[in-house]
């Protein structure tokens, strides 16, 4: 009978490739932006600035402070009653690109604060304006402990990415869940799919682990 | 060029500045000397409001440091900091390190920076060492490194803070011996230091400080031989002992 | 919106989401005492000289940190039954969060172990204490001050993890959320409210790594 269903799932690969590259668009669009915003955001939130610090705060305790399910649903079910209505794949796009900047925004501002103050006072002690400052002498500091952080929040949006096949966003995790219906192997299908993700996200897991390592090394 | 006048600055409740007046005219070397704590590298970092001073006023090189208003970031280019931990920039060779400043606030060419730094670099004694980066270099070429860089902003005050105590003693001197040339070279010079020896050489006048207040102020030859104030002989007596 | 958000409906609703809301803790805690145990004994396999039971623990950590926690749920709720094995829903959503957060938590311990620094354990090897003595009074303890903080953050992953059991029928605060969505067409006054409770699990579990670290501190020789 299994013999039956491996036939049949193997027939149905090229349907996985296709939620395959579902997830990858989902998961790069999202990253792309949310590194953007999320680098933006962290350096206003270890500016002087008051207001914005509570703000982003604010803004960060919520969306850490809730699973990503709740906000899914939120963003696809309350934001047409503001009018905005959105189909599946820009909803999705919508709440993890605002799950990973969050997240990255904390990353960047944790980056920065780690570069030694007396750097900062240093290059302002010359006259360099505080974009310069940032420019040249804090944030290529700050970039030895923000990329191995970056790259592991990488892997953790792909994964989470796997959330937004229940608003109906056909990746991966969707089609396992379509097809498990017709090919009632849960164990054969959800390996499939486990493994999917795996070939994606066990490198960049090593890529973390070994910018880490190299990281460390640089700093004296 | 330099004046404070009724100067007050408080760390929460402690009075780290208590009511200084303080004059440093154009060419002159002034050492700041006394225990820690008594707020002498306090006084030096207002100078170019690293720290900001609460009470009084403050006037450098014609500019209220007091005044909140006031555009430090012209100032401080004509200001040179050397700090006691160098705080090079470890990701810039020696040269960038130098030239930073000199490109992205005087806006000077590359190729202008480039020949301006190794000029300084040579009048510190490292002119072989542009392409290396702080970390393969000692304490000592690392402070040189700091000194070149604070001057190649051709800057008309060059303020020092504890140059030479996060030295190894062998490499003290090598510093201590730039600072001795820009001194004769008439460069305005605010040094916090414990080194006596260079205070003996170079020094117009010495200023000793202890629990926020100048306690004394007076040209080195009668400083040491001859200090008005029990403070002043007490702590002398502490560190010419060894 | 504020005018027509209706707070009548939430207050008919607050016993089911209060119900909901102790689910959540119930199936958050024990999942968390799971990943414990399974934590743990992972990290025993992982430190142990054995090079086999390294392995299996690696394959088993590794597997976990690279694929999705929904797709985890999925492999047991329909993996399960295809191999005749029949639990309820709730069971099934525990095995999943503690599988997975064991894997997490194995890997806080063992860098919490390996950050006591060696000259400890030199020390205590030289007066003679057992293995279990050691483990005991020196290294577990010490291992405790660095783990607790990173145990609390896996705690609250925990709860927000928790939410993904609503997809597998379990009735769980994010239920309470889609129930609201499903029989009132009020999907703002059911997820706010759900995202709420969740928010006040998260502040009580932040202010007490928060206490926990500054209690702590005072253990590290500084």
């Amino acid at each position: 009978m299994w013999k039956n269903y491996l036939t049949r799932l193997v027939q149905s690969l090229p349907f996985f490739i296709t939620g395959l590259w579902m997830t990858i668009a989902v998961s790069a669009i999202s990253l792309a932006a949310g590194t953007l915003i999320g680098f933006f955001l962290g350096i206003l939130r270890t500016r002087p600035n008051r207001l914005f610090r509570y703000l982003i705060g604010a803004w960060v305790d919520v969306i850490r402070g809730t699973p990503f399910l709740v906000q899914i649903f939120i963003v696809f079910f309350i934001l047409p009653e503001f009018g905005i209505h959105l189909d599946a794949f820009p909803a999705a796009i919508l709440a993890l690109t605002n799950l990973g900047a969050c997240f990255i925004c904390e990353i960047v501002a944790a980056g920065i604060r780690s570069v030694p103050w007396g750097q900062k006072e240093a290059a302002s002690s010359s006259g360099l304006t505080e974009w310069q400052q940032l420019r040249y002498v804090v944030m290529p500091q700050a970039m030895r402990t923000i990329l191995p952080s970056l790259v592991g929040q990488y892997v953790l949006l792909i994964k989470d990415s796997s959330v937004v096949s229940v608003i109906g966003v056909t990746d991966v995790t969707r089609v396992g869940w379509l097809t498990v219906q017709r090919i009632p192997h849960g164990l054969m299908v959800f390996g499939l799919v486990g493994l999917l993700y795996f070939i994606i996200c066990y490198p960049l897991i090593r890529l973390s682990n070994l910018l880490e390592k190299k990281m460390a090394k640089g700093t004296r | 060029m330099i004046r404070f006048k009724n100067v007050h600055k408080w760390f929460g409740k402690i009075h780290v500045l208590n009511d200084i007046q303080l004059e440093v005219g154009a060419g002159e070397v002034l050492v700041v000397c006394g225990p820690s704590g008594s707020g002498k590298s306090t006084l030096i970092r207002c100078i170019n409001r690293l720290e900001p001073i609460q009470k009084g006023e403050l006037i450098v090189d014609g500019m209220e440091v007091h005044d909140h208003k006031t555009n430090m970031r012209k100032l401080r280019a004509e200001i040179g900091f050397v700090f006691q931990q160098f705080n090079l920039y470890p990701h810039m060779t020696a040269l960038e390190n130098v030239t930073l400043a000199p490109m992205k606030v005087r806006k000077i060419s590359k190729k202008e920076a480039i020949s301006a730094g190794m000029e300084v670099m040579e009048k510190v004694g490292l002119g072989d060492k542009i392409d290396a980066y702080p970390a393969q270099l000692s304490g000592g070429q690392q402070q040189r490194v700091a000194i070149a860089r604070g001057l190649c902003m051709r800057p008309r005050i060059m303020l020092f803070d504890e140059p030479t105590s996060a030295l190894d003693p062998e490499m003290i001197n090598e510093v201590l011996e730039v600072m001795k040339a820009l001194a004769r070279e008439g460069m305005t010079m605010v040094v916090v230091t414990h080194e006596m020896g260079f205070a003996k050489e170079v020094a117009h006048r010495v200023a000793i400080m202890d629990v926020g207040q100048v306690i004394e102020i007076a040209p080195p030859h009668e400083f040491f031989s001859n200090p008005k104030s029990e403070r002043t002989r007490l702590f002398l007596s502490k560190i010419l002992s060894h | 919106m504020l005018e027509t958000f209706n707070f009548r409906v939430i207050f008919e609703y607050m016993p089911f989401f209060l119900k909901c809301f102790t689910a959540t803790l119930w199936l958050s805690g024990v999942g968390l005492v799971g990943a414990l145990a399974v934590g743990t004994l992972a990290c025993a396999m992982r430190i142990s000289g054995s090079k086999l039971l390294s392995t299996a623990a690696g394959v088993y950590i590794e597997s976990i940190r690279s694929t999705p926690l929904l797709v985890q749920i999925y492999f047991f709720y329909f993996g399960l039954p295809s191999l005749g094995i029949m639990v309820t829903e709730e069971i099934t959503g525990v095995v999943a969060l503690s599988l997975n957060s064991g894997a997490y938590i194995a890997e806080i311990l063992r860098a919490g172990v390996q950050s006591i620094p060696f000259g400890q354990i030199e020390a205590s090897l030289s007066s003679g204490l057992s293995y279990f003595q050691r483990m005991r009074y020196i290294v577990f303890p010490q291992a405790l001050g660095v783990t607790i903080p990173p145990m609390l953050g896996q705690a609250i992953v925990l709860v927000k993890d928790s939410a993904l059991l609503s997809l597998i029928a379990v009735t769980e605060l994010t239920r309470a959320g889609q129930i609201m969505t499903s029989e009132r067409f009020m999907p703002a006054e059911g997820f706010f409210t759900s995202a709420v409770f969740y928010l006040v699990i998260y502040f009580m579990l932040k202010s007490l790594a928060g206490w926990s670290e500054k209690r702590l501190i005072f253990r590290e020789s500084r």
